[in-house]
C-alpha cells in the first residue's frame, strides 16, 4: 500500500493506493500547532477506512506546510551568519528598491528577522571573481565566532562568503571548524544551498535554509516517530519544491528546498489527472479558502522557476513555477475611496470564515456571494460537513450592496466578476512572463473554489475548454503519489560561447553529475534507472537576467550551434526577439537526477451504468448573466456515467467541490473520470 | 457620450489597466538588454489618453512616471493624435522639449480604436549611454545640454510600421554602446506594442466608446478624490526651503531651493518663486522633472486606494519661474537632475510638515549616489560602462524608525550585486556596510546610510561621483536630530587621502579606492524620549556606537 499525506492550511488530505489499484480518500482538520498530530490521525483513519495494517504501508510520500509555516510565523531557529568582513549588511541591504512606492509608512522588506546585526559577523577571508584568494581565511576569528555564537544559544549559522560559488574552500573549512568547536550547530553553507552569483540572493536562501533546518530536522524526526509507533514502517518521502520527492535524511539536509512543498503537490496531481486524458498543455487553477495558485504545465511537464519569493524575501531555490494571490472563496469584498467594489487580497480565512458559515462573520465574501447566486447547496457543502446559512450571506450582501446602490444578487454577480478579474488577470501575468499564450491551453481547475469560477475565467481569457479532476479538492495528495526522486545542482560558470573553454565546462557538468549520483546512491536508486537532464543559464553578453535551455552532455564543439540555435529561440517566445548576431554567454550549469518510481496502477473506478437521470438530484435556481436567475439542474458527480453528456445550466455536486456549468455549455465526463467542460454555441 | 457607470465594470476595467502597464513594464524590463534597465529597473511603463493624461502605470519609479505624463503631452502636440497611423513609434529625450535628462528616451506607441488614435502606450528607459563627454552621459562638470550627449527632439522612430532605419543609424552611430542602446530601444518597442495589443483587444470585449467613457470617470473620480484630500488641509500658505550642495562647477556655492504651498479650498499651488537662478552645473531640473516630485508627493499624501492617474494631478498646479534651478533656460545642463528632484521632493515634503504637522516623516537622506565607471577593460581590451546607484537611509516616521538604507521618494532602483560588478568590470568592492552612526538620533531613530568602498584593478578608470548631502543635512523633526551628511574621498593605492566635493569627475588607478557614505536619515521626536530597549537593540547591533552618535569615526583603511 502507498499512502500520500498533503497538508493544508485548513485540512490535511490523505489518499491511499492499495496493492489492486483501490483508492482511498480521506481529509481530517489540519493541526497548526503540531502538524503530526493531523498527520497520525489521518494516517490512522485512512488505514482503517482501507481495512489495512499500518505493516502494508510500502511507501509513504509527504506533502507539509512545515516550511513555510516557520517562516510566515517567524518561528524558525535562533542562527546566525558568517559572511566576508566588510558585508555583514548583505541581508538587511538587499536590492534597495521598495515595493510599496508612495507609503511613507511602510516597514523593512528585507528578512532582517533572521539574523539582526549582531548574529551577522563578517570573517577576514576574500576571495576575487575567479576565486583566487585575495585574502586567507582567518581560522582564528571563525573559531571565536563560533564558540561566541554557541554561547549566545545559536542553533544554526549560514556561512556566505563573496564568491563561494567559484570556490568553497573557505566555506567548508568554516564548516570544519564550526563542528570541532560547536557541533551541535547545524551550518549551511552558501556554496551548497545555491551556488549562483548575486550575493542578497545567495545569502537570504541560505539563511533561510538555516533557519528552518532545525525546524524541519526536528519535523522530520518526529514524523518518522509518529509513523514508528502506529507500526508503519516505510521510509517516509518528502516532496519538494520542485515537485520532485527524497528521502526524509536528504529533505532534511537540504530544508529550504521544501518550502513550496504543498502547491507542487497540486500541480504534480492536475498533471497526471491531465495527461490520463491526454491533456499536455495547461494552466492550473488551484482556488482554496485564502489563496489562487496558478502554474502552466507544458508538454506534461510543469514550468520551473530557479527563483520564487516568500512575502517580498527571494528565495533562489528551485521551484514549480507557481504564482499565487489573495483571491479565494474567503476573500473579502470591500469599496475602495473611488467607490469601486474590490475583493481581496485579505480573507475572512477560516475562522470567523464568510458570513454564510454563521460564526460570526458579517462581512461578504466570494463564498457567500456563489451561496446567493444559487452555486452552492447549502446542505451539502464540504460533503455536508457543514451548513451554510444563505440569510446570514444575503444579509452581508445587502450590505455592501446598499453603498453602491445594488441589490443583493447584483452585489453579489459584482463579486464574482471582480474576483474572476483578478484571477484572469494573474492567468495574464504568469502567462506573458513565460512567453506563453493562455489561449492554447486547457484551464484545469482545481481547490475546492476553483470549479465555481472556472467556465467564466476561461470565457474571458479565451480558452476553450476546463478539465475538472475527479477529485479536484484532494488532488495534492494524489500528485504525491506519481511524484519521481528528484535531485537538483546548479553552478555559476560564466563563460563567453565564443572561443568557449569546452573542458571546463565539461568538468563543470561531470561535478553536477558526480554531486546527483551521490544523492542517489543515498536514495538507493538502481543507476541504470536514475535519468539525468543538463540545462544551462545563457543570457547576451550584458544581459543580467538568464534563460534556461536544456543541453546534452559532454558539450562538444559540433554541437554549439544547437545549444545557441535553442538558446535564440527561448529568447525569441519568452522575450519577443532574438539577436543571433550578439554574443552569447552561459551563466550557470544546472543538472536534475531523476528517479522515476514504478508508477502506481490505478484500478479504474467502478462506474455508475445507466444515464444521467440517475445522476440527477433535483433542481434550484441559479444565476447565470444576462439570463438572471434561470431553474438549473443538479447533478450527483459520483452516479455520473463515464462518457455522459450534461448540458448546461447545471451544478454538479462532489464532497470536495462544486462545478457550475453555465448556459450554453456542455459537460462531458471523459475516459478518465475528468469533467471537460466546453462551449456549445 | 453620457454612460450610467457600473460600479463592477469600472473596478473590471481600472484592474485591466493596471495590468497592462504592468504587463508592458515587464516585458521592458526582460527584454531589455542593459544591466541599468535590468538589473537597476530604471525604466518605466504607462497608459495615456490623446490628451497627454495618465490612465495607468506600472509600479516602477516615481520620477519616471509624472515626467512621462510631460513628456506624451509633448508628443501629442507634435504629432496631433487625427495624423497618427497604425504601427507609428515616436521618440523623444529632449528636455527643452518634454524630456528630462537625456539618458531617459520616451517612446511611444498610438493605440487605435475606429480607425483614431485613442491612447499612447509609452515606456520610458534610461540608456545606459546616450554619447556625450562621458561615458554613461551623466558628466557631473557638464555646462552646456550638447555635452551630455545626443538629443533626439520629438521624432517619428516608426512609420505605419516602417522602421526609419537612417534615423536609428544616426542615433546608434552617436552612442558608445551602439548594441546595448539599439537593444533596449528595441524592448521599448515590444512594450509599447504589447500594451497597444492589450488596450485593442479591450476596445474589442466591451466596446471602445465604453472603455473611453470609463477612463474617463476614473479620471474624474481620482480628481474628486484627490481634492477632497487637499479640502482636509488647511488653507493658507506654508513655505520651506532647503539645499543642493553645489552644482558641481561652482564647487562650494549652495543652491537655494525654496518653495509655498498654497492651499485654497480643493487646490494646491506649488510656488517656487524664490528658488535660485539656474546653474552653470548639470542639476537644473526642466519642468517635466521638477513636477514629477510634485506628483510624487501628492500621491504621498493621498489614500492608496484612490486610482493613480492623471486625474490625480488636476487639482495641482506649480509656479515655475524661469531662469530658475526648477524651471532652467537652454542650453543649460540637467543630466545629474536626480539630485535636483529629490531635493525638490524634500522641500515639498517640508512645507507639508507645516501644513499637516505631525503626520508626515523626517527628512530621508536625500541621496542616490550615481557613480558611473568607465575605461577599457584590460581582460576583454573594449572599453566599459559600469553604473552604480546607491542610496541611503529613511527619515524617521511619527511612530516608526526610518528603514536603513532604502530607496526614498521620487527614485526607486536597484543596486547592482557585488559579485555581477566585480565579475563583469576591472572593480572591486572591498567594502559594502550600514554605515554606524548615521541615522539621525529621535523617539524614532533615522536609518543609516551606506558606506561603501570602490577599488580599480587597471589604470585609467573614470569615474563620474555624484553625491548629495555633503555640506547639509536631512533635517529633524519635532526635536529629533538631523541625519549625518554624506562624505567621499579617494584613498590611493600610496596612502594619500584626498577628501571629494560631493561631485566630481575623478580617475582611479589599480589600488586606488573610493569611499563613498551616503547620507542617514534624520530623527523624529526627542532622542531622551527613545524607548531604551530601541536603544539597547541598536548598541547591541552596532547601529549606534557609544558614546553616541555625534562621536565622528575617521575611517581607516
Amino acid at each position: 500500500m502507498q499512502i500520500g499525506v498533503d497538508i493544508g492550511g485548513t485540512f490535511t488530505d490523505i489518499v491511499a493506493l492499495d496493492r489492486d489499484g483501490r483508492v482511498t480518500l480521506t481529509k481530517v482538520p489540519s493541526t497548526p500547532k503540531d502538524l503530526l498530530e493531523g498527520v497520525g490521525a489521518g494516517v490512522q483513519r485512512v488505514l482503517r477506512l482501507a481495512g489495512a495494517s499500518p505493516e502494508a504501508v510500502e511507501r509513504f510520500i509527504h506533502g507539509t506546510t512545515i516550511a513555510t509555516n516557520a517562516i510566515l510565523e517567524q518561528k524558525g531557529a535562533l542562527m546566525a551568519i558568517l559572511t566576508t568582513e566588510g558585508f555583514e549588511d548583505v541581508l538587511e541591504l538587499g536590492r534597495q528598491k521598495r515595493a510599496r512606492m508612495y507609503d511613507l509608512d511602510m516597514d523593512p522588506e528585507t528578512p532582517t528577522f533572521l539574523a539582526p546585526r549582531r548574529r551577522r559577523i563578517g570573517i577576514r577571508e576574500r576571495l576575487d571573481a575567479r576565486g583566487r584568494v585575495l585574502t586567507p581565511l582567518d581560522e582564528g576569528q571563525v573559531r571565536a565566532a563560533a564558540l561566541g555564537l554557541r554561547g549566545q544559544g545559536v542553533q544554526a549559522i549560514a556561512v556566505c562568503y563573496l564568491f563561494s560559488f567559484v570556490n568553497p574552500a573557505h566555506e567548508r573549512r568554516t564548516r570544519e571548524i564550526c563542528r570541532e568547536v560547536a557541533p551541535e550547530i547545524s551550518v549551511s553553507l552558501s556554496s551548497e544551498v545555491d551556488p549562483t552569483f548575486r550575493e542578497y540572493e545567495r545569502t537570504c536562501v541560505t539563511a533561510f535554509d538555516a533557519y528552518l533546518g532545525p525546524v524541519v530536522k526536528r519535523y522530520l524526526a518526529g514524523l518518522a516517530a509518529t509513523l514508528g509507533e502506529l507500526g508503519v514502517r516505510a521510509v517516509p518521502l518528502i516532496m519538494r519544491s520542485r515537485g520532485g520527492i527524497v528521502s526524509a535524511a536528504l529533505a532534511a539536509e537540504q530544508p529550504v528546498t521544501l518550502f513550496l512543498s504543498g502547491p507542487a503537490g497540486g500541480v504534480i496531481g492536475a498533471k497526471v489527472a491531465a495527461a490520463r486524458a491526454g491533456v499536455r498543455d495547461f494552466v492550473s487553477l488551484d482556488m482554496g479558502g485564502t489563496s489562487n495558485d496558478v502554474a502552466v504545465v507544458r508538454d506534461g511537464e510543469p514550468l520551473i522557476a530557479s527563483e520564487g519569493a516568500i512575502g517580498p524575501y527571494p528565495v533562489r531555490t528551485p521551484m514549480v513555477d507557481v504564482s499565487t494571490i489573495g483571491a479565494g472563496g474567503g476573500s473579502l469584498a470591500w469599496i475602495d475611496a473611488a467607490g469601486g467594489l474590490r475583493v481581496g487580497p485579505r480573507s475572512a480565512g477560516a475562522e470567523p470564515g464568510p458570513a454564510c458559515y454563521g460564526r460570526g462573520g458579517d462581512q461578504a465574501t466570494v463564498t457567500d456571494a456563489s451561496l446567493v447566486l444559487g452555486y452552492l447547496n447549502p446542505d451539502r457543502f464540504a460533503g455536508g460537513l457543514m451548513a451554510l446559512d444563505p440569510g446570514a450571506a444575503e444579509k452581508a450582501l445587502a450590505a455592501i450592496g446598499r453603498k453602491l446602490g445594488l441589490d443583493p444578487v447584483a452585489a453579489a454577480a459584482g463579486i464574482h466578476r471582480v474576483i474572476n478579474a483578478r484571477m484572469a488577470d494573474q492567468i495574464r501575468l504568469v502567462t506573458i512572463k513565460r512567453g506563453y499564450d493562455p489561449r492554447r491551453f486547457v484551464l484545469v481547475v482545481l481547490g475546492g473554489a476553483g470549479p465555481v469560477h472556472g467556465v467564466p475565467l476561461a470565457g474571458e481569457m479565451g480558452m476553450a475548454e476546463v478539465l475538472v479532476p475527479e477529485a479536484p479538492g484532494v488532488l495534492a495528495a494524489t500528485g504525491l503519489l506519481f511524484a519521481a526522486i528528484e535531485h537538483h545542482h546548479a553552478r555559476t560558470l560564466q563563460a563567453p560561447t565564443e572561443a568557449i573553454d569546452l573542458a571546463a565546462v565539461n568538468r563543470c557538468l561531470a561535478e553536477l553529475d558526480a554531486a546527483g549520483g551521490m544523492r542517489m546512491r543515498s536514495e538507493r536508486a538502481p543507476v541504470g534507472e536514475v535519468r539525468v537532464a543538463y540545462a544551462a543559464d545563457m543570457r547576451y553578453v550584458g544581459q543580467a537576467y538568464e534563460l534556461e535551455v536544456p543541453i546534452v552532455a559532454p558539450v562538444v564543439r559540433e554541437g554549439m550551434p544547437a545549444i545557441l540555435g535553442a538558446f535564440h529561440a527561448v529568447h525569441d517566445r519568452v522575450y519577443g526577439y532574438a539577436r543571433p548576431q550578439q554574443p552569447v554567454e552561459f551563466v550557470n550549469f544546472r543538472a536534475v537526477h531523476t528517479y522515476p518510481l514504478p508508477p502506481p496502477a490505478l484500478r479504474p473506478t467502478a462506474r455508475p451504468v445507466g444515464t444521467i437521470e440517475h445522476a440527477r438530484l433535483g433542481e434550484r435556481r441559479a444565476w447565470f448573466g444576462h439570463a438572471g436567475f434561470v431553474a438549473t439542474a443538479i447533478y450527483d458527480r459520483a452516479r455520473l456515467p463515464l462518457g455522459a453528456r450534461v448540458a448546461g445550466p447545471a451544478i454538479i455536486e462532489q464532497a470536495d467541490t462544486t462545478t457550475v456549468l453555465p448556459p450554453a455549455h456542455e459537460a462531458r465526463v471523459d475516459e478518465a473520470g475528468n469533467l471537460r467542460l466546453r462551449r456549445t454555441a | 457620450m453620457s454612460v450610467v457607470i457600473d460600479p463592477i465594470l469600472l473596478e473590471v476595467l481600472r484592474n485591466r489597466l493596471d495590468t497592462i502597464a504592468d504587463e508592458m513594464e515587464l516585458t521592458l524590463l526582460k527584454s531589455a538588454v542593459s544591466p541599468i534597465v535590468k538589473e537597476g529597473l530604471d525604466a518605466s511603463a504607462a497608459l495615456f489618453n490623446v490628451r497627454g493624461e495618465t490612465i495607468a502605470q506600472a509600479a516602477a519609479i516615481p520620477i519616471h512616471l509624472g515626467a512621462l505624463q510631460f513628456t506624451a503631452q509633448r508628443i501629442v502636440r507634435a504629432f496631433p493624435p487625427e495624423a497618427m497611423r497604425e504601427g507609428d513609434a515616436f521618440l523623444l529625450n529632449d528636455p527643452y522639449d518634454g524630456g528630462t535628462h537625456l539618458p531617459d528616451i520616451t517612446l511611444a506607441v498610438p493605440v487605435f480604436a475606429d480607425g483614431r488614435a485613442a491612447a499612447l502606450a509609452c515606456t520610458m528607459c534610461h540608456h545606459q549611454d546616450v554619447g556625450g563627454r562621458t561615458p554613461g552621459s551623466v558628466p557631473t562638470d557638464a555646462t552646456e545640454l550638447y555635452q551630455e550627449g545626443l538629443i533626439i527632439p520629438p521624432t517619428q522612430l516608426f512609420r505605419a510600421g516602417e522602421l526609419d532605419e537612417n534615423l536609428l543609424a544616426l542615433l546608434a552611430r552617436n552612442v558608445r554602446l551602439p548594441d546595448v542602446f539599439t537593444g533596449d530601444l528595441m524592448a521599448q518597442v515590444a512594450a509599447g506594442r504589447l500594451g497597444g495589443t492589450r488596450l485593442r483587444e479591450l476596445f474589442a470585449a466591451h466596446g471602445a466608446d465604453t472603455v473611453q467613457a470609463y477612463i474617463e470617470e476614473l479620471l474624474a473620480r481620482a480628481e474628486r478624490l484627490t481634492r477632497a484630500q487637499i479640502e482636509a488641509i488647511p488653507d493658507g500658505a506654508y513655505t520651506f526651503e532647503d539645499y543642493l550642495d553645489d552644482d558641481g562647477v561652482d564647487v562650494g556655492r549652495p543652491i537655494t531651493i525654496r518653495v509655498t504651498l498654497r492651499v485654497h479650498g480643493s487646490s494646491m499651488t506649488f510656488d517656487f518663486t524664490g528658488t535660485d537662478p539656474q546653474v552653470r552645473g548639470p542639476f537644473n531640473s526642466v519642468p517635466a522633472s521638477t513636477m514629477s516630485a510634485v506628483y510624487y508627493a501628492v500621491r504621498a499624501i493621498s489614500d492608496a486606494s484612490i486610482p493613480n492617474n492623471g486625474g490625480c494631478f488636476r487639482a495641482v498646479d506649480a509656479v515655475l519661474p524661469e531662469g530658475t534651478l526648477v524651471n532652467p533656460r537652454p542650453p543649460a545642463p540637467v543630466s545629474c537632475r536626480t539630485a535636483t528632484i529629490k531635493r525638490i521632493a524634500d522641500t515639498i515634503l517640508g512645507a507639508l510638515v507645516r501644513a499637516l504637522p505631525g503626520r508626515m516623516p523626517a527628512a530621508s537622506s536625500g541621496t542616490l549616489l550615481v557613480l558611473a565607471f568607465g575605461g577599457v577593460d584590460p581582460s576583454t581590451g573594449r572599453p566599459f560602462v559600469a553604473s552604480e546607484l546607491a542610496a541611503g537611509g529613511m527619515g524617521a516616521r511619527p511612530g516608526k524608525d526610518g528603514i536603513d538604507c532604502i530607496e526614498t521618494d521620487v527614485s526607486n532602483c536597484m543596486n547592482i550585486p557585488v559579485e555581477s560588478v566585480e565579475m563583469n568590470f576591472p572593480l572591486r568592492i572591498p567594502r559594502m556596510r550600514l554605515w554606524a552612526d548615521s541615522g539621525g538620533a529621535g523617539t524614532w531613530r533615522g536609518g543609516l546610510g551606506l558606506e561603501k568602498v570602490y577599488e580599480a584593478t587597471t589604470t585609467d578608470v573614470t569615474v563620474s561621483h555624484r553625491g548629495e548631502r555633503f555640506t547639509s543635512a536631512p533635517w529633524g523633526l519635532e526635536g529629533g536630530e538631523p541625519g549625518r551628511s554624506g562624505r567621499a574621498f579617494i584613498l590611493r593605492r600610496d596612502g594619500p587621502r584626498e577628501e571629494l566635493p560631493s561631485k566630481k569627475m575623478i580617475v582611479l588607478h589599480p589600488g586606488d579606492q573610493l569611499w563613498e557614505y551616503i547620507a542617514g536619515g534624520a530623527g523624529f521626536g526627542p532622542p531622551g524620549e527613545r524607548d531604551p530597549a530601541l536603544v539597547l537593540a541598536d548598541v547591541l547591533d552596532g547601529k549606534v556606537t557609544p558614546p553616541g552618535p555625534d562621536s565622528a569615526r575617521a575611517p581607516s583603511r
